[in-house]
């Protein structure tokens, strides 16, 4: 199609210790054009860019660059080349400035910040970023953030930008205006390599998709079959089978049932006192799921914590079926019946080093199901995760193996099984399927929904639109603690939404 | 009058290797890398100053050699943490004790057991022409030895680098945030290394400074302590040269009340009691101290991915 190849990836094999996270994987990266790498979480489209990137060393394999063979050691030399990455996790110095972020390791002996700092806003004023070059990072939207990323880039005047999951923490409009940017830049004669496992976006904004499963190229879209391909065709690429399909759930028969959880005027404050909630009130109906949609940080894990018991309130009300609990402590509210999947599955969700049966018995301990005289039950405990093994198909050999032996999947088949049964009344998932794969949401999916059948109540936090969409009777939507407004599913439109995410009301759209 | 003008003459000379010490700490800090070593590295220091004196005859090649063995400590230390990825704490105070028992040891080997310790004659002071000759204040700042001028001319010169220049951006973001200054290309690991060294050299030079100034000789427990004092100070001024010079002035300030009283010879109240307070200051500031600001990543190894 006319166009230079500019990157060419020659039979790149990328080996972690046993694992072979790029295996024979060729490439080539175009001048003006989008090339989308699409696949599942440890498919190995960030291994293959951070390749490129230097911060990897290949195992074996060639890097041309405009025709000529590299050797890229180091991010510098990839730099040197014109080649830039925005890591999923931005690599920002927060306690810094904007301009003192994008200058580190670009400038020499003593520095002028007036003169940098006009250099920079120029900069960031030419493609129309709202950014403040003075501003310190940490003041900053993670969209603002984002952008802070792209003008290090630009700074350094890169032809390719490889950019890793840039959408996960924008809100639709964010998004959107960096779709704008991509568009603009590669018009340029620039490329960008877009990292994601997200089909909508891909069909949107790129010139060609590379489709990578277990650290191969499963299938190539090229230009011109990118407008016909269907979506399904694309999941079966990265998964390498089609995804049964969630129903969406119905919305009669919740109006005359009870309610099992109320929340009331709850407000909640940091150590120094910003408000992390403010004045929450909401209910869930039993056999009902309420979607908490909002830009993961705007109250979310407070909001959970605070009906877990796990912070103290400020000031409101929790009450589950008629009784409040507010002053319970966490170990009476899971006696109650509240089970809860925290959105950190390592931080507070398990243990890595112990056996899927300790990780069982985590949250209890102390009831009487597993101990007697303080004395666990060892049988019938291993029994019972045998059974959770079965049913919930989660791949292990046995009971006895450390957790963080599985893969993220089913380590939260795991929680996610011994949360479903501490729940007996309530559960609270906070973002269940932050960070697994096509086959592990599905699951994740389906037993929500079952779980929605024997009619206990649903807390869902997703920043997932589309699993807010997918799984909730009604949607709320969260900004800085406060409760933007809660619809019925079907209300309103994504946009609608993504206006609410950013902390617009809707009648001044 | 005359006490006081003494007392605090007796401060900012007492208050001069904290400072000394707190500066290479800061230094060391900002880039991420705790210099937990300091104790050992101060009390090498006083070790190999007096050596190299006693030896020499001459003072300032005792300070030459007290840096050389601050340095070389400081580099074993960082060997081990910031390229063999060992815990900083541990590490640190593994090597503090290890010197103790070098020094010791090596002090007998040298020198034999003897009955009365060996001396050299103490770093004289330098009067200012004069500045010195200002009342009260002449008295205090500008009759003081060289090492004690050099350590507040260092402050200045830190605070400029560290604001206005590359390298201090760059040694702040290591301890802030390591791999944003790998994913810019800059070889992280070899900045930590560097930083421990200054603070190593900074910290042999403070040790040597209680050997050659204060009271011109060595024993093992000459130190005791005063590394970790440093180390605190820095904590205490909020890993800022300006914070350093503050609480390094208020410990020299407790060192001097401490001194005082012991000439005083007080029959009622034992002197000892106030020689115990700059370590009773540590731990009462510490507790005070609120708004600190620590480095992001202070005492966390960073381990390259490839």
């Amino acid at each position: 199609m006319g166009k230079n190849i500019i990157v060419e990836l020659k039979h790149i094999n990328k080996r972690f210790a046993k694992v072979l996270a790029n295996d024979d994987v060729s490439m080539v990266i175009k001048e003006g054009e989008v090339v989308a790498l699409l696949g599942e979480n440890g498919a190995g489209k960030s291994t293959i860019m951070k390749i490129l990137y230097g911060l990897y060393h290949a195992t074996e394999g060639e890097i041309f660059i405009n025709q000529k063979k590299v050797e890229i050691r180091s991010p510098k030399e990839a730099m040197a080349c014109g080649i830039a990455m925005i890591q999923q996790h931005f690599s920002l110095v927060e306690a810094h400035t904007v301009t003192e972020n994008i200058i580190l390791g670009h400038c020499k002996g003593k520095i002028d910040f007036t003169e940098k700092e006009k250099e920079i806003q120029a900069l960031a004023d030419q493609y129309h970023f709202d950014v403040p070059a003075g501003e310190l990072v940490k003041n900053l939207t993670v969209g603002a953030q984002q952008k802070v990323e792209i003008l290090k880039a630009l700074y350094l005047n890169a032809k390719i930008i490889i950019m890793d999951e840039p959408t996960a923490v924008l809100t639709p409009q964010e998004a959107d205006v960096l779709m704008g940017f991509v568009r603009d830049y590669v018009a340029k004669g620039n490329s960008i390599v877009f990292i994601t496992h997200k089909m909508k976006e891909v069909l949107e904004v790129s010139d060609r998709i590379i489709v990578l499963r277990n650290g191969k190229i499963s299938g190539t879209i090229e230009e011109g079959e990118i407008r016909t391909v269907k979506e399904s065709e694309l999941v079966n690429l990265m998964i390498g089978h089609d995804l049964e399909i969630i129903k969406a759930p119905s919305m009669t028969g919740t109006d005359n049932r009870k309610n099992r959880l109320e929340v009331e005027h709850v407000s909640l404050r940091s150590k120094d006192n910003i408000p992390l909630l403010d004045n929450v009130s909401f209910s869930i109906k039993e056999g009902e799921i309420l979607g908490f949609a909002g830009v993961s940080g705007n109250g979310q894990q407070e909001l959970c914590e605070a009906i877990y018991g796990a912070r103290k309130l400020h000031a409101g009300k929790v009450i589950l079926d008629g009784e409040e609990i507010s002053q319970l402590a966490v170990k009476e509210r899971i006696e109650k019946g509240i089970g809860y999947l925290a959105s950190d599955r390592y931080r507070y969700g398990m243990i890595s080093g112990m056996t899927l049966s300790e990780n069982i018995l985590l949250k209890a301990s102390y009831l009487k199901n597993w101990v007697k005289n303080g004395i666990i039950k060892w049988k019938e405990l291993n029994n019972y995760t045998e059974n959770i093994i079965q049913e919930y198909k989660v791949k292990a050999p046995d009971h006895e193996v450390v957790i963080g032996s599985l893969s993220g999947g089913n380590q939260q088949k795991v929680v996610v099984a011994r949360e479903v049964d501490r729940g007996e009344k309530l559960i609270i998932f906070d973002q269940p399927t932050r960070g697994l794969d096509l086959g592990a949401i599905n699951y994740v999916h389906k037993t929500i929904m079952r779980e929605k059948s024997k009619g206990k109540s649903i807390l869902l936090v997703s920043t997932e639109l589309s699993e807010i969409f997918a799984l909730s009777d009604r949607i709320a939507i969260l900004y800085k603690g406060k409760i933007m407004g809660i619809f019925q599913n079907g209300e309103l439109s994504t946009e609608q939404i993504g206006l609410l995410m950013a902390g617009y009301e809707l009648k001044e759209a | 009058m005359n006490n006081i003008t003494s007392l605090l003459a007796r401060a900012f000379f007492m208050s001069t290797p904290l400072i000394l010490g707190a500066l290479g700490e800061v230094i060391a800090e900002r880039t991420g890398m705790m210099v937990t070593a300091v104790e050992g590295i101060f009390l090498i220091g006083a070790w190999g100053g007096f050596i190299g004196a006693y030896i020499s005859g001459n003072l300032y090649l005792g300070f030459l050699l007290a840096m050389v063995c601050g340095l070389m400590v400081a580099l074993l230390y960082a060997l081990t943490t910031v390229y063999m990825n060992q815990h900083q704490i541990v590490m640190g105070t593994a090597i503090s004790i290890l010197v103790t028992g070098f020094c010791t040891f090596f002090y007998r080997v040298i020198f034999g057991i003897q009955t009365t310790p060996l001396k050299v004659e103490v770093l004289s002071t330098i009067q200012i022409p004069i500045l010195s000759q200002i009342p009260f204040v002449g008295k205090i700042l500008f009759s003081q030895n060289i090492i004690t001028y050099l350590a507040y001319l260092l402050i200045p010169i830190i605070l400029f680098v560290m604001n206005h220049t590359a390298l201090g951006l760059t040694l702040r973001s290591c301890g802030e945030n390591p791999e944003a200054v790998d994913t810019a290309g800059i070889d992280i690991l070899k900045i930590r290394f560097a930083a421990v060294a200054v603070a190593g050299c900074l910290g042999g030079i403070a040790g040597a400074y209680y050997s050659l100034c204060n009271v011109g000789m060595y024993t093992s427990e000459i130190i005791s302590g005063r590394g970790w004092i440093a180390f605190g100070i820095c904590f205490l001024g909020n890993w800022n040269p300006v914070g350093a010079l503050i609480f390094g002035t208020v410990f020299g300030v407790s060192e001097a009340i401490g001194v005082y009283v012991k000439s005083l010879g007080m029959s009622t109240m034992p002197s000892e009691l106030f020689s115990a307070l700059p370590y009773v200051l540590v731990i009462v500031l510490t507790v005070c101290r609120k708004d600190l600001r620590a480095p992001n990543k202070l005492g966390q190894n960073y381990v390259k991915e490839n």
